[in-house]
């Protein structure tokens, strides 16, 4: 390609006519919502109020699962740490125990056939 | 210009409220809001400079099948992650068309699986249409093949020079120079009728 046809120029009348092109057109609205929507599926512009709903819903499921979680870790442990008393005594479970309090019979004065059905107790739990 | 004072002497000032409070606010700040994450900002960005993004993108897809709303769309989603890279060195409106124009790229390489280049390789071979035929401007933009098509759309109607086009479109600056000469040779022949000038 020569240097001359690098160089071809406009007519005045082909510089009008490109001057004269609309440089703008109108867009619609949806057009808008479909690219505020698109950046908001991505991220941006702050959390939406249906990822906040469910962001919260699962923040509310997690705390249920742990507070059950640690709510059966600590009757667990109430239930089969034998205290002190229990220890020495040989007796039944901590529970069976309290439920016992109101009576004014000691632990050694429990009937031998009731020890062994909380004994008994004790084991199918185990 | 100095403008002229009545014979009474009482200048009318423009109210100021006629002025759309969205004009008072520049580019920059609302970019630096949108950035911030404030939606509003972003929308009146988008108010402002879409009309033209689309014009362009429309103009650049020509003829090729592709939906310019599906590519302002890209264009945008590109653009708002980007926005931290402006730095005023040009206008926001050539800044969003060249990512504009990446965009459209990409989407005409995707519909036609063209290698990346390959729309600056080829060489158009056009009948030109009957003098009475005549192509109107727009028209006739619209026929030529697509490397033709965008560098005259960015050399004689968005004014860019062979250098900012070379970078953009990925190739040398003489190249741009030699397809500006064809585009304009087969535009005239679109427009008169006419094989050769």
């Amino acid at each position: 390609m020569t240097h001359d046809e690098n160089e071809i120029e406009l007519t005045p009348e082909e510089r009008m006519m490109l001057a004269a092109l609309p440089r703008e057109v109108p867009h619609g609205d949806l057009l808008e919502e479909r690219v505020v929507r698109a950046l908001r599926s991505e991220g941006y512009f702050g959390v939406s109020p249906r990822a906040r709903n469910r962001a919260v819903g699962i923040a509310l499921r997690v705390a249920a699962a742990v507070a059950l979680f640690a709510g059966g870790v600590a009757t667990g442990r109430f239930l089969m740490v034998p205290s002190e008393a229990q220890t020495a005594s040989g007796s039944a479970p901590s529970t069976i125990r309290a439920s016992d309090t109101s009576r004014p019979a000691s632990s050694s004065s429990i009937p031998v056939k009731r020890r062994e059905t909380v004994v008994a107790e004790r084991e199918m739990w185990l | 210009m100095i403008a002229s004072i009545p014979a009474n002497g009482h200048i009318a000032i423009p109210e100021l409220t006629a002025v759309p409070p969205s004009a008072a606010v520049t580019d920059a700040a609302l970019i630096a809001a949108a950035i911030a994450g404030k939606e509003s900002a972003f929308r009146e960005l988008f108010r402002r400079h879409t009309p033209h993004l689309l014009q362009f993108v429309a103009r650049v897809l020509g003829r090729s099948g592709m939906d310019a709303e599906d590519v302002v769309q890209d264009t945008w989603l590109r653009a708002y992650p980007a926005l931290v890279t402006f730095r005023n060195e040009s206008s926001f409106s050539t800044w969003l068309c060249s990512v504009g124009l990446r965009a459209a790229l990409d989407s005409m390489r995707r519909g036609k699986r063209h290698d990346a280049g390959e729309l600056f390789d080829e060489e158009t071979h056009f009948t030109p249409p009957p003098a009475e035929d005549r192509l109107d401007m727009e028209s006739a933009i619209g026929r030529l093949a697509p490397g033709y098509r965008m560098v005259l759309i960015l050399h004689d109607v968005e004014g860019f020079t062979h250098e900012e086009i070379a970078m953009q479109l990925g190739i040398a600056p003489g190249t741009s120079k030699a397809q500006l000469f064809k585009a304009r040779r087969v535009m005239r022949a679109l427009l008169t009728g006419k094989e050769k000038t």
